[in-house]
């Protein structure tokens, strides 16, 4: 077998697992929902709490008409949602503990997930 | 642009000032120290960060090597760089290099002047443990693919393969403000004929550790400093020792706007061990020094 199908054959599996690492560990286990709107740049509510050890998803809804970028270094995520409008987010399964988010289009506009 | 003895440091102290828009924020508002991607604060060693899913980023990223024995050398390669984030645990980089090399009367390398394409890279980073509010520690492994076409320290047209792997791993000191980072490097490499005398495959392989340690002055900006003890063999499993260097230096990452950075690094071999050689330097296998700069744009 030529060498370049020899590395071809080991690579693309590797790949394709790393592409769908992480979140299928918890797959089987119902994601909790969490529901957070900005409105007049501010996160309603600002504190929001989630299960940990749970995957979750995020629904963000924009009421401003100018776009926002939902971001969370500690989360690992971030998403443009454009105005009036709304985006969804999944998140990995959490430990314990306090997860900081803003909005990094206006970045007075923060909040915390509570993991508990 | 001249700058006179007497106008420079308020030059230097006004431009900080406008580029990092710090005066004004820390008359405005209370400084606000969020979380960080550590990936490109500690230089030449790499953080565990893998980025956030979503994220796009191009950047250009250039490691310049300076001093040589016996003449002059200069030599840069930057990687024009596409990196995304799938999902939260995997990020990938690719793009082509160009090289530039300035050599002249160096011991065992022809001398050149010219700037090439040198080649093609990719990168694998998978993060294995990853920080939270209860771990301060974070490591991702990483595997980075290679192809030359030009000798990285000679210049000359060559056709060479190699694999950097890494662990990169960092501790969150005090939160948001200090962090150490640590780097465990392999890379075997394979080069064709590399004497253009019909030999073959050449194979060599080096192997280091580096420590680094970043301080967040204010919230865009991280000062710090690293040290890297690198080992170089000929083989691709380390099968024959011919020598080791010891770098520090200082490094430097700056926040420029929510989606800019540049980071920056400038390391100077302080010890290094030829087998084939007396000195207290190792310059045949390693440049006395080597600086990196990175500027990146995220969308």
């Amino acid at each position: 077998m030529p060498r370049i199908a020899v590395v071809a054959t080991l690579l693309v599996p590797l790949v394709v697992a790393l592409l769908g690492a992480g979140p299928q560990i918890h797959a089987q286990q119902k994601p909790a929902m969490i529901n957070i709107t900005v409105k007049n740049h501010q996160f309603q509510p600002a504190e929001v709490q989630a299960p940990a050890n749970v995957a979750i998803t995020l629904r963000v809804r924009n009421l401003d008409p100018g776009r926002m970028e939902f971001e969370s270094v500690s989360l690992r995520v971030e998403k443009v949602v454009a105005g009036n409008s709304e985006g969804t987010i999944q998140l990995r399964p959490l430990s314990p503990g306090r997860y900081d988010f803003y909005d990094d289009f206006n970045q007075e506009t923060n909040g915390v997930l509570v993991v508990r | 642009m001249y700058f006179g003895r007497n106008a420079r440091p308020p030059t230097v102290a006004a431009l900080f000032f406008v580029v990092t828009g710090f005066g004004v924020r820390a008359q405005d508002a209370p400084l606000v120290y969020r979380d960080i991607e550590t990936k490109y604060i500690f230089g030449f060693t790499e953080g565990s960060g893998v980025g956030l899913e979503g994220e796009k980023e191009f950047s250009v990223d250039t490691v310049l090597n300076f001093g040589k024995q016996g003449g002059r050398y200069w030599r840069s390669e930057s990687k024009l760089e596409y990196e995304f984030t799938p999902n939260q645990y995997v990020q990938f980089e690719l793009g082509p290099m160009i090289a530039t090399h300035s050599i002249k009367g160096v011991t065992d390398l022809d001398d050149r002047d010219q700037v090439n394409f040198s080649g093609f890279f990719g990168e694998i980073r998978w993060l294995v443990l990853e920080r939270g509010p209860s771990s301060p520690l974070s490591i991702t492994l990483s595997a980075e693919p290679e192809w030359h076409h030009i000798d990285e320290t000679g210049g000359a047209r060559v056709t060479n393969f190699g694999l950097e792997m890494k662990v990169d791993a960092d501790l969150e000191l005090i939160k948001n403000r200090l962090y150490l980072g640590s780097n465990l490097l392999y890379e075997p490499e394979a080069t064709r004929d590399p004497d253009g005398i019909g030999a073959g495959w050449g194979q060599e392989s080096t192997g280091g550790i580096s420590a680094a340690l970043a301080y967040r002055i204010t919230p865009p900006i991280i000062i710090g400093t690293e040290a890297w003890y690198l080992r170089h063999y000929d083989g691709a499993w380390f099968n024959t020792f011919t020598g080791d260097a010891v770098y520090i230096g200082p490094t430097l990452y700056m926040q420029l706007s929510p989606k800019t950075f540049i980071s920056a690094a400038w390391n100077v071999q302080v010890w290094g061990r030829d087998v084939d050689a007396i000195g207290s330097l190792n310059l045949s296998e390693f440049s006395r020094q080597r600086a990196k700069l990175k500027a990146a744009v995220e969308f």
